[in-house]
C-alpha cells in the first residue's frame, strides 16, 4: 500500500515545455482521475509515473521512495494502456502471467495467480484464446487481468474505456469502481470523459497546457470550479456564463441582465446578497455570473434559499429523458435549464423559471479566475 | 444455369472477345518467356548426337540422365575434374549461414531502431540505407583487405562475413519499415511487466515476424546465391561457390562444347533458389505488402 507524491513535475522535450510543474499528492488508496483536453499532457505525466519517460525535474515518490531513476519495473506499479497492449502471439493465460514469469514466480504460483484473477474478472474460460480471438471487452478485461496479477501498489490507467462502446463502457467503469473498492489500492486514471472522472474519481486533477488547474473532489470541481476553464470542462450540458455588471442594491448586491420573455426583452437583477465574497470592490466592475443548467428550472421547484422566479421565453426544448432541456434567451445568448420532464413537453413559448442564486459561481472576466 | 443465358446482349459480347483476346495474348506470352526454359530442360536431357543433328526445340528422344551426372560430379572445372558437387555445398554452407546472420541482424536493428528510439536513430538509419546504393563494386577493395588483416580471404568464412554487411542494409530496411507497424505499446507494457531489450525481441517482436523473415530469407538468399562478383573476387579454386564454379565449367572446353551439361550445370545451379521460391514465394509477396496494409 502505498501514497503517490509529485513534486514540481516538469517535462521538456527539446525547447517544449508539455509539463510545467505538477503538483499532486496522492493519499493511499486513493483513486485520482487526471481529466483535460486532448494534448495537454495526460499521457506524459502518467508514463513519467509509470518510468517510460524521464522526469526533467521534480520529484516523483511512491511511498517515501523517490523513483525518478528507478526502472519501471522496479517501481511496483501496473499500468492498462488505451490500445491494450496485448501479446499478439500469446494466449490470454501467457499475457497475464508473464509479467510474473519475468519476476521469476515458480510455474505453480503463476497458475494459481492467473485463475484467480481470471475468476475474479470472469473470464477462466478464455485463457486458452489468442487476443485476436477475443471481443474488445474481452481483450479490455485481459488488460485489466495482466495489472491486477502483480499486486501492484499503483494501477495506471490510459483511457482504458475509450475502445469500447456507449454500454460497454458503463460496465467495465463500474467494475473499475468496484475493484477499487476491493482492492484498496492507489490508482491514476487517465480520461477526457468527465462522467467517467466525475463517477470514479476521490479526486479529480483537471490539466491544461501541462499545468494542474484544480485538485480536488469531484463535488468540489463541480459546484466551486476555480476558473471558468474548469466550469466549461466538466459538467453536461456545460455552465452557462452570464456576462453583467455588479450593481448596489437595498440588500446587497445585484447584476442586471436583460432576458427574452413574452416576445420582448425584460430587465431582470439577478440578486448576489447570499454570495460569499465582499463584493463591494467589484461595483460597477464587470463580472460573469456562473449557472449550471439545473440551477435554473421550473418555478416552484427549486428550493434554494436564494430562489427567484421571472418569467422566460423558451426557443427550443431538448427531451434527455429524465429531465428536458430549455434553451433559453438571456442578454441575447443562448442560456441552458433543466426542467423535469413532464413541464416542458407541454409549454412551448413563456414560462416562469426559478433560479437558485446561491448555486451561482461568480468570475472576473479578465482572469476568469473564481471569485469567492 | 439459367434460361436467360441463351441471350446474349452486344456488350456483354465483345466482352466475350475481349476476353478471348486477352487469353490469346496471354498465351502467347507465356510461351515466349517458357520457350527458353524449355529449351535448357530439354537440351539438358538430350544426347550430344541429338544436340548436334537435331533441332533446338525438338523433343528429347529419351530421358537421358547422363549431362546431369556428368555436371554434378565428373565434369572439369578448370583442372580439376570434381564436378559442381562441392562447390554446390561451397555455396550452401556460404549461404545458409550468410542469410540466418543477415536476416538476424537485422531483425535486431529494425528493432532497436523502432522501438528504441535513441538520440540520432534517424540518422543511424539513413545511413544504413544509404548502405542499399553502394554498387558491389565499390566495396571489393576495403573488402579484400578487410578479409586479408582478419586473415579469412579465400574461405567460406569471408564469404559469409562480406555477404552479411553487405546484406544488412537490406534486411534493416525491411525490418524497420515492418516494425514501425507494431505498436509501441506492446514494448511499453512489457517492459513494465519486467521484459528487458533481448527478452522482448524474443518473446515478443520476433514471434510477430515470420511475414518479414519470409521476405528477407528469400531476398538474402536469392542475392547470396547469385552472387558472382564478390564468389570471384576473394575466393579461387576449391573455396568457390557454385556461381562461379558453373561459369568456369562453361568456360573449361577441351575439344567439343558439351550443351547439354551446361545446361545440366545452369539448372542444378539455379535449383535451389527456384525451390526457396515455390516453397516460400506466397509469403513473400504477403510480407512485402504486410506494412501496408493494416491487420
Ligand atoms: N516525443 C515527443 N516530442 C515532442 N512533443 C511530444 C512528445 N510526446 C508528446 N509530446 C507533446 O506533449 C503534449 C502532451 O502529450 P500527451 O500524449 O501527454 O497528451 P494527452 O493529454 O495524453 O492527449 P490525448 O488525450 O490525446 O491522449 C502534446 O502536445 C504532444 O504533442
Ligand atoms: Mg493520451
Amino acid at each position: 500500500m502505498a501514497s503517490l507524491t509529485i513534486k514540481n513535475a516538469v517535462k521538456r522535450y527539446g525547447s517544449v515545455e508539455v509539463l510545467k510543474g505538477v503538483d499532486i499528492d496522492l493519499q493511499d488508496g486513493e483513486f485520482l482521475v487526471l481529466l483535460g483536453a486532448s494534448g495537454c499532457g495526460k499521457s506524459t505525466l502518467l508514463n513519467m509515473i509509470a518510468g517510460l519517460e524521464t522526469v526533467t525535474e521534480g520529484e516523483i515518490m511512491i511511498g517515501d521512495r523517490l523513483i525518478n531513476d528507478v526502472h519501471p519495473k522496479d517501481r511496483d506499479i501496473a499500468m492498462v494502456f488505451q490500445s491494450y497492449a496485448l501479446y499478439p502471439n500469446m494466449t490470454v493465460g501467457r499475457n497475464i502471467s508473464f509479467g510474473l514469469e519475468m519476476r521469476g514466480v515458480p510455474k505453480v504460483e503463476r497458475e494459481a495467480a492467473v485463475l484467480e484473477v481470471a475468476k475474479m474478472l470472469q473470464m477462466d474460460h478464455l485463457l486458452d484464446r489468442k487476443p485476436a480471438q477475443l471481443s474488445g471487452g474481452q481483450r479490455q478485461r485481459v488488460a485489466m487481468g495482466r495489472a491486477l496479477v502483480r499486486r501492484p501498489e499503483v494501477f495506471l490507467f490510459d483511457e482504458p474505456l475509450s475502445n469500447l462502446d456507449a454500454k460497454l463502457r458503463l460496465e467495465m467503469r463500474t467494475e473499475i469502481k468496484r475493484l477499487h473498492k476491493r482492492l484498496n489500492a492507489t490508482m491514476v486514471y487517465v480520461t477526457h470523459d468527465q462522467i467517467e472522472a466525475l463517477t470514479l474519481a476521490d479526486r479529480i486533477a483537471i490539466l491544461k497546457d501541462g499545468e494542474v488547474q484544480q485538485l480536488a473532489s469531484p463535488a468540489e470541481i463541480y459546484d466551486q470550479p476555480v476558473n471558468m476553464f474548469v466550469a466549461g470542462l466538466v459538467g453536461s450540458p456545460p455552465m452557462n456564463f452570464i456576462s453583467s455588471t455588479v450593481t448596489r442594491t437595498d440588500t446587497g448586491y445585484g447584476a442586471e441582465i436583460s432576458v427574452r420573455a413574452n416576445d420582448g426583452d425584460q430587465p431582470v437583477l439577478l440578486d448576489l446578497s447570499d454570495h460569499p465574497t465582499d463584493l463591494s470592490t467589484h461595483v460597477g466592475r464587470k463580472i460573469v455570473v456562473g449557472l449550471r443548467p439545473e440551477a435554473i428550472t421550473q418555478s416552484g421547484h427549486s428550493t434554494g434559499s436564494t430562489t427567484q422566479s421571472f418569467a422566460c421565453d423558451i426557443d427550443v426544448t431538448e427531451a434527455t429523458g429524465a429531465d428536458t432541456l430549455c434553451v433559453l434567451n438571456w442578454n441575447g445568448k443562448e442560456v441552458m435549464a433543466r426542467v423535469s420532464s413532464g413541464y416542458a413537453q407541454i409549454i412551448e413559448g413563456t414560462m416562469d423559471f426559478a433560479v437558485d442564486m446561491s448555486r451561482a459561481s461568480l468570475f472576473d472576466p479578465e482572469t476568469e479566475m473564481r471569485l469567492g | 444455369m439459367s434460361e436467360q443465358t441463351t441471350f446474349v446482349p452486344a456488350q456483354t459480347r465483345s466482352a466475350v472477345w475481349m476476353r478471348l483476346l486477352l487469353w490469346a495474348v496471354l498465351i502467347v506470352f507465356a510461351i515466349w518467356f517458357l520457350l527458353p526454359a524449355y529449351v535448357v530442360v530439354g537440351t539438358s536431357l538430350k544426347e550430344l548426337e541429338e544436340i548436334r543433328g537435331g533441332s533446338l526445340l525438338s523433343l528429347p528422344h529419351e530421358l537421358n540422365f547422363w549431362a546431369w551426372k556428368h555436371a554434378w560430379s565428373e565434369a572439369c572445372i578448370g583442372v580439376t575434374c570434381t564436378g559442381l558437387e562441392p562447390y554446390f555445398w561451397n555455396s550452401v554452407k556460404m549461404a545458409i549461414p550468410a542469410v540466418t546472420l543477415s536476416t538476424l541482424l537485422g531483425a535486431l536493428t529494425g528493432y532497436a531502431l523502432t522501438k528504441w528510439q535513441f538520440k540520432g536513430a534517424n540518422m543511424v538509419f539513413a545511413l544504413i540505407l544509404f548502405g542499399c546504393f553502394v554498387p558491389f563494386q565499390v566495396v571489393i577493395l576495403p573488402m579484400a583487405q578487410t578479409l586479408g588483416i582478419i586473415g579469412i580471404t579465400n574461405t567460406v568464412y569471408g564469404l559469409i562475413l562480406v555477404h552479411s554487411v553487405y546484406g544488412l542494409a537490406f534486411t534493416t530496411l525491411f525490418f524497420r519499415n515492418y516494425y514501425v507497424t507494431i505498436p509501441d505499446e506492446l514494448v511499453r507494457a512489457a517492459t513494465i511487466d519486467g521484459a528487458g531489450f533481448f527478452t522482448i525481441f524474443r518473446r515478443i517482436i520476433l514471434p510477430l515476424s515470420p511475414p518479414i523473415i519470409v521476405v528477407s530469407v528469400i531476398w538474402q538468399f536469392t542475392q547470396i546465391w547469385n552472387d558472382f562478383l564478390f564468389g570471384a573476387s576473394f575466393t579461387t579454386g576449391g573455396a568457390q561457390p557454385i556461381m562461379v564454379a558453373m561459369n568456369n565449367l562453361v568456360n573449361t572446353t577441351t575439344g567439343v562444347k558439351q550443351y547439354n551439361v551446361d545446361m545440366a550445370a545452369a539448372l542444378i545451379t539455379a535449383a535451389p533458389t527456384i525451390f526457396v521460391y515455390i516453397v516460400a514465394g506466397r509469403y513473400f509477396v504477403r510480407g512485402l505488402t504486410a506494412g501496408s496494409v493494416k491487420g
